[in-house]
């Protein structure tokens, strides 16, 4: 007998063999791909290419919307400040949403589940609500300066808290730590208990088990979740409008402003541009470290 | 078997999860070097009581003690015991290697210095040359294999085997056996060894312990567990066995006369103290049953039980023949080689018998819970 079938437990899909099944399954993921997400990105390339003089788009190839990005000093400043603050947004989210999860997933045993909808919760409120709502505690009169007036910390209400980069960051972890959560719970969910418990039996402490068993696999979670809130602080621009004031200015604020205001969609488009190629490099960058996910599947 | 000095002692040990009892007062005194199996069908607590052993599981009551000292409430990674699990747990995002020095690192032993160690391990195992790869490339037997190194490398007190061949094909698990008993042998440490697999108890152990229900029903040699089993399930669960309802007729010292389907049987194997009227349970295994055409002198001398019966049922098994005769209103069944064989028909007149001490007795009571327990299954 030839030891065949353990060598080889990939299974293997049968279904997906024909040419003519290929063709069924694969044509409407890319008409959809193409229609949705290709098509929209290529028009906004060739768009970002073209130039307004005065009122009039001229459609013609110059790079002068590039140049634009790079020889006026207002956008490379805010360019940087939004790539800082998406960084600092999504490591803090992670600082604070690990140990979250790591207790709703390792250390609670009693009301594990309602602790992870009271986390996910959130998510089912408008996100436009949610920004109003942190203007009424972080405003003037809001909820923070009542509380601290209250128990006479301060003796006047402080404008500090709204309307600043401060604010901005807050919020944004706000909306970013549940899908930091989500993502680190689920890789944490992934890990096998009998990998603790060798841990254990072979001699490592609780924290040695932390650090070279739970941390390094459930890594994968740690850095979708970190792509996941540099994205989505990267490209936000209600937060900002709503909380940031002058000084919380992000870049996706310059990107509305020139679609929306200055009516000038092709250095919006190449602003847009630049931002999707910063996005995609984080994702491949991502990708490349979170290969590990393979581990545990 | 010469005396050694105690390894492990398992002291009134007993495991509760809610209102089940996994682990009932179980007393065990395991030796230096044994090869111990604990042998039972699944949800015997066995695996509890390994675990308690490994410290991965915290009894509800009772002692542990490892070479003396009392490690009961000792933290897993405090005992000198290591575990080789059924699904291997090796770590996936650590290479062969890294696996294998994982308990060294734990005791603060450098690479440089933990390098020989951790080859030496290889080879015990027959792996060198693996020790770059990650366990997702290896197969079944190679991953427990490397399991096997890590668990070893450390030179622990006891090694624990938590039904470590459990997912391999039949193949490879015939070679594991070996592979295991011989690095038994080398490395001189305690086994102990959790399996359902009666076979595999009884080939590589020194001493078995039979579960049920988180009771300890025998703690012997292979050899005694076979032809002494201590009670029906212990006979029922290893090897094969003919049952046989009776009542006990007469009494002679050692030996008692039971009468089974208006037959009788005598029995001078016995497992309890009987009187003339009791029920009880008659069982003699079938390759203890000689079958023939005439019944001699000789045969009669030979066999204190011998009857006339009829063919019911013949199975070929391919080295041998399952026959199954009639025996009053039940059945007894008898294994006969192919070469004795010689074209047995269905229905045909012959003789059995089997020797007294082949004939082991309990008292009724034993068997009901016993048949309840395969009505369960």
């Amino acid at each position: 007998m030839k030891p065949t079938s353990t060598d080889n437990l990939k299974p293997k899909w049968r279904g997906f063999s024909s040419t003519h099944s290929k063709i069924r399954i694969g044509v409407p993921i890319i008409a959809w791909l193409f229609l949705l997400i290709i098509i929209p990105i290529c028009i906004m390339l060739v768009t970002s290419f073209y130039v307004k003089v005065g009122s009039v788009v001229i459609k013609k190839i110059s790079l002068a919307n590039y140049l634009e990005f790079f020889r006026n000093s207002i956008y490379l400043p805010i360019f940087f400040r939004t790539l800082l603050l998406a960084l600092m947004v999504s490591l803090t989210s992670i600082l604070l949403g690990y140990p979250l999860a790591y207790l709703v997933s390792r250390k609670v045993k009693r009301f594990r589940n309602q602790l992870y909808m009271l986390v996910i919760v959130p998510l089912w409120v408008s996100y436009l609500v949610r920004i109003v709502a942190w203007r009424t505690i972080l405003g003037r009169v809001g909820v923070l300066n009542t509380i601290l007036l209250s128990i006479k910390i301060i003796d006047k209400p402080l404008s500090i808290f709204i309307y600043s980069p401060f604010a901005v960051y807050v919020a944004l972890i706000y909306i970013a730590l549940p899908f930091v959560f989500i993502s680190i719970f689920n890789s944490l969910e992934k890990i096998p208990e009998n990998l603790l418990d060798a841990s254990s039996d072979l001699g490592a402490n609780s924290i040695n088990t932390f650090r070279y068993v739970i941390l390094p696999l459930s890594m994968p979670g740690v850095i979708s979740g970190f792509t996941l809130a540099f994205v989505i602080a990267l490209g936000d621009y209600i937060i900002p409008q709503q909380l940031g004031g002058l000084n919380g200015m992000m870049f996706g604020n310059l990107i509305v402003t020139q679609f929306g205001y200055a009516y000038n969609w092709p250095l919006g488009a190449a602003l847009g541009f630049i931002m999707f190629t910063v996005a995609v490099i984080i994702l491949l960058i991502s990708q490349k470290f979170g290969s590990s996910e393979g581990f545990l599947e | 078997m010469n005396v050694r000095e105690t390894e492990i002692q398992l002291f009134h040990l007993t495991k509760r999860f809610g209102d089940f009892i996994a682990v009932n007062n179980v007393n065990i005194e395991i030796h230096h070097g044994e090869f111990f199996s604990l042998l039972g069908p699944s949800g015997c607590g066995k695996t509890t009581t390994l675990r308690m052993i490994a410290g991965l599981e915290e009894p509800s009551d009772g002692q542990i003690f490892l070479a003396g000292e009392d490690v009961t409430y000792k933290p897993a990674y405090l005992r000198n015991v290591n575990t080789v699990f059924q699904d291997y747990a090796l770590f996936p995002h650590m290479t062969v290697e890294e696996n294998i020095y994982f308990p060294l690192k734990m005791k603060k032993i450098n690479r440089s210095r933990a390098q020989p160690m951790i080859e030496e391990a290889l080879t015990l195992v027959n792996m060198t040359g693996f020790g770059k790869r990650l366990p997702q490339k290896l197969s079944g037997g190679q991953r427990q294999r490397i399991a096997l190194a890590r668990s070893l490398v450390n030179r622990p007190r006891a090694l624990l085997l938590d039904e470590p061949l459990g997912a391999l094909d039949f193949k490879l698990r015939i070679a594991m056996q070996k592979v295991l008993k011989d690095i038994q042998k080398n490395v001189d440490i305690t086994f102990i060894y959790v399996t359902h697999d009666q076979t595999e108890a009884i080939t590589m152990s020194d001493r078995i312990c039979v579960m049920r229900e988180g009771i300890i029903h025998q703690i012997a040699t292979p050899d005694e567990i076979y032809n002494s089993p201590a009670s029906p399930f212990v006979a029922s669960f290893i090897g094969d066995m003919n049952f046989l309802d009776g009542q006990v007729i007469d009494q002679q010292g050692d030996t008692i006369i039971t009468n089974v389907e208006g037959y009788q049987i005598t029995s001078s194997r016995l497992m309890g103290t009987f009187s003339v009227g009791d029920s009880v349970v008659t069982c003699v295994r079938p390759e203890k049953i000689c079958l023939v055409k005439v019944c001699g002198n000789e045969f009669m001398n030979k066999f204190e039980n011998h009857f006339q019966s009829s063919i019911h049922r013949i199975v070929f098994r391919g080295n041998d023949y399952e026959i199954t005769l009639i025996f009053g209103q039940s059945e007894i069944r008898l294994i006969e080689s192919a070469s004795d064989f010689n074209d047995k028909k269905i229905g045909e007149q012959l003789f059995i018998g089997f020797r007294k001490e082949d004939v082991t007795t309990y008292l009724k009571e034993c068997k009901k819970v016993c048949d309840y327990e395969t009505n369960l299954n």
